[in-house]
């Protein structure tokens, strides 16, 4: 046991190194792999002193529970959704069921798929919240009155419509202040128009159906 | 006499597990397709590993039910990471 | 000093993969040093504890061979799904 010191401390060494990437590492993906490289670091130094109950309590609960519960969370949490009409995607633009999406829809390169106005946006959209690891998904509503209310109870982040008079094709609402920065940096203002609506807890919680007139009568005037 | 036969042997198996780690991992850093270094990975983790059992294996009898299982375990699961890693990372590159 | 001998060329060898995982900026470049790393120290376990005659470590070393091949198959189906959508 006495000479197999030297390669412990060796290993040892490896486990701040580790440590180190994760917390230095700006992706959640890439520091949730980075965690599983020191789970398994740790492990080992771990049965090389001979803590054998504690490594394997490590590699279970640490490495595998662990990753398994922060890649769930990481990925329904980082996402922007984004409420629009039924009508004005077109048939191929992803949706927000990524089964759907798996099977050859996006791998058939339509033309006029592509030259589609929405989907220049989408990839613009996307092009720029990868830059904060966010991803976009869409929610397909049938009428306008389910989409605002949808917005108004806070089931999506922001509603992306045709703008009829406006100088921009799309007019795109959120209800979250720091997207709505996000995207006056990143985005230019004749692709599309930004609003940013305030909705209040109360709003959202006391949301009552007779609203629907005034709210349609608001987004038939956009 | 025979025990210096075992020893050479299991070190000898050893020594091939050892190198196989190297050749397979060394191709890791460089610019090649990710299936390509998926390949030789695959191909290092798993028969290397198992040389390197089979070496212990052969140098140590004594432990036989832990080195057989640990084959086991190498030659199925990793055989299955492999096809499922491939799987899924050239699904993601199609959408792109 | 026989286990240095083995143990320490199969240290050298994890190093390798580690660097990778440091310098990649691929997912599936991580990921597959990550499999890499979680399969030579399962290995460096193993054969520590066959070296020592320490049972309790090699049955560790055994489970953690295989357990860290499923936990790497769901975060290899996490990380596609999220490449899709």
């Amino acid at each position: 046991m006495s000479n197999g010191s030297f390669y412990i401390d060796a290993i040892a060494l490896l486990l701040p190194l580790s440590a180190a990437m994760v917390v230095t590492q700006a992706n959640p993906y890439y520091s949730l792999i980075t965690r599983g490289i020191l789970g398994a670091v740790a492990a080992l130094i771990y049965t090389l002193l001979g803590a054998a109950d504690v490594a394997l309590t490590e590699a279970l609960v640490g490495t595998l529970l662990a990753i398994a519960l922060y890649a769930v969370a990481v990925r329904s949490s980082l996402v922007m959704r984004l409420g629009v009409l039924q009508d004005e995607v077109p048939k191929n633009a992803a949706t927000s069921t990524p089964d759907h999406a798996g099977e050859g829809t996006g791998n058939r390169t339509d033309d006029e798929a592509i030259a589609h106005p929405f989907n220049q946006l989408l990839t613009e959209l996307r092009t720029l919240f990868n830059q904060y690891h966010l991803r976009v998904e869409l929610v397909p509503y049938d009428n306008p009155q389910l989409l605002h209310q949808a917005l108004l109870q806070k089931d999506i982040h922001a509603t992306c419509v045709h703008a009829s008079i406006a100088a921009a094709p799309y007019q795109l609402t959120t209800r979250v202040r720091r997207l709505y920065e996000i995207l006056q940096a990143g985005l230019s203002p004749d692709l599309i128009q930004l609003n940013h609506v305030t909705v209040s807890d109360a709003a959202a919680s006391h949301y009552q159906p007779s609203d629907i007139g005034s709210v349609l009568v608001g987004e038939e005037k956009s | 006499m025979t025990e210096n036969i075992t020893s050479f042997v299991g070190y000898a198996f050893i020594a091939l597990g050892i190198f196989l780690w190297f050749w397979g991992t060394s191709f890791l850093p460089r610019k090649r397709s990710l299936l390509f270094k998926l390949h030789t990975l695959s191909v290092s983790d798993i028969l290397g590993s198992i040389a390197i059992i089979i070496g212990l294996l052969v140098k140590l009898p004594s432990e036989w039910p832990l080195l057989i299982l640990a084959i086991f375990s190498l030659a199925i699961w990793n055989t299955i990471l492999g096809y499922v890693l491939a799987y899924c990372s050239s699904a993601g590159v199609d959408h792109e | 000093m026989h286990s240095n001998i083995i143990i320490i060329p199969m240290m050298v060898a994890l190093l390798i993969p580690f660097y990778e995982a440091y310098r990649d900026d691929n997912v599936w470049q991580k990921l597959l040093a990550f499999s890499s790393i979680a399969c030579k120290t399962a290995l460096i376990t193993l054969v520590a504890s066959v070296l020592r005659d320490d049972w309790m470590i090699g049955v560790v070393g055994v489970l953690i061979l295989s357990v860290g091949n499923a936990g790497l198959m769901l975060l290899a189906h996490i990380v596609k799904r999220v490449n899709e959508a």
